[in-house]
């Protein structure tokens, strides 16, 4: 079964089982973007899993409920942005991360999310989104960020969810932006008026 | 790994347990046994691919024989076997991987196998990198055309596309507890100074120059 959203254009778009998708244009149209795809899971076997690296907790979850899209028991944050705080908001369980910088962390609390969803029988199926890969790279080194994203698009796949990145092109040269892209299997460009350009593959336009 | 058969260790205080396991694996691998920790550090040594080590053995614990032996052979790959269920954060003390018993025949091959394919799938994710990385200067600095009629270029396409294909093969399916196992160590080897610096992006720093000024040409933008 696929991942829909229409939160990339007018058009419905459903993504493949195990797909990971690059969203990639300004910094703040990018994350608003990936709470768009993200908030989209409107069926109930689907959770989704948030690291947010820019915005803490307590904006993540204002984030969905404006879009009607904020369900404690199928959503998940890992705050990365070194806040402390309680271990669940409004309901939803969070995990606390001291840096973007620490990949090791962020997989881990990932697995937990995971396994914390599928033992409460909230399905196996999950959005999984990481705001921002441009935050990331500012705490590791491109190759360590390229291998991490690898692995990562890897149990996407092989778990058959369906990943979005968010990246600000601007905010790196020419030859980062180019490897961070090849990880993923499509990318949706949108320019500064909001136009989005999706291609690569893994997906079908209805 | 050539054609030598790996070597897997299996650290276990229960004999006839020791004996099952040994018998699994003596027919695709060198097989070495240890009853508890201090056989088992008389029995570590580089040429030990895999060792499979039960946490929970009188005397040493389990923990205290995994530190030593990632001392003794930094490559080896270790999986806990255990009675119970363990959190991921096993993986973060540097667990590869876990068996719950009792452990079956296929699971234990299965997951032998999967710990020394994580090595080919670590050269082949190198040489990836390196390519992608590559390709990307390239692109950052020559224009869409010099590109479409480049040989070199339509071959490093190829290449790259080729080891997708391999890494794809070589990981198989992933499952959590190899997910983190993966990252602690991108990030461990990210951390090391020791790791040689992208020594394939110095050959290009010539090229990259050279191409900026093609970019500037009026011919250099597709659009």
């Amino acid at each position: 079964m696929s991942y829909r959203t229409t939160g990339l254009g007018d058009d419905p778009v459903a993504f493949n089982e195990g797909t990971s998708l690059l969203v990639s244009g300004a910094s703040m149209t990018v994350q608003e973007r990936v709470y768009d795809v993200l908030g989209g899971a409107n069926d109930d076997e689907e959770t989704a899993i948030l690291i947010s690296t820019d915005r803490g907790v307590a904006d993540v979850v204002r984030s969905f409920q404006e879009r009607g899209a904020f369900d404690a028991g199928r959503l998940g944050v890992i705050d990365c942005t070194g806040r402390d705080g309680p271990e669940s908001v409004q309901g939803a369980p969070v995990r606390r991360l001291g840096s973007p910088g620490d990949l090791t962390g962020m997989s881990l609390e990932f697995a937990k999310l995971v396994d914390r969803f599928e033992d409460a029988g909230a399905g196996d199926r999950a959005r999984v989104g990481l705001a921002t890969v441009s935050t990331v790279l500012m705490y590791t080194d491109v190759r360590t960020a390229f291998r991490f994203l690898h692995v990562f698009t890897s149990r996407i796949r092989s778990g058959g969810l369906f990943g979005i990145f968010a990246m600000d092109p601007g905010m790196h040269d020419q030859q980062t932006v180019n490897t961070v892209r090849a990880v993923f299997d499509c990318e949706a460009r949108i320019d500064d008026d909001g136009d989005v350009d999706l291609r690569g593959s893994g997906f079908r336009t209805a | 790994m050539g054609s030598e058969q790996p070597t897997v260790l299996v650290v276990e205080d229960e004999p006839p347990l020791v004996e099952i396991y040994a018998r699994w694996l003596e027919s695709e691998y060198r097989v070495r046994t240890a009853q508890n920790g201090s056989e088992a550090l008389e029995q570590v040594d580089e040429d030990v691919d895999v060792a499979l080590l039960d946490r929970l053995m009188p005397g040493m614990s389990g923990d205290e024989v995994l530190a030593e032996i990632l001392d003794r052979a930094p490559d080896c790959r270790v999986a806990m076997v255990t009675a119970v269920e363990p959190d991921f954060d096993i993986i973060t003390m540097g667990f590869d991987d876990y068996l719950t018993k009792p452990v079956e025949k296929e699971t234990l091959l299965e997951t032998v196998d999967r710990l020394l394919e994580r090595s080919d799938y670590q050269r082949l994710e190198q040489e990836f990198y390196a390519l992608v990385s590559k390709r990307s200067a390239l692109q950052a600095a020559k224009s869409a055309e010099e590109l479409s009629t480049s040989e070199d270029f339509a071959e490093l396409e190829h290449r790259i596309e080729e080891l997708e294909t391999e890494l794809d093969t070589a990981m198989g399916d992933v499952d959590d507890g190899e997910f983190v196992a993966m990252v602690r160590d991108i990030e461990a080897e990210g951390e090391d100074p020791a790791e040689p610096p992208d020594g394939e992006t110095d050959p290009f720093a010539e090229d990259v120059q050279d191409g900026a000024d093609s970019d500037d040409s009026p011919g250099g933008g597709a659009r």
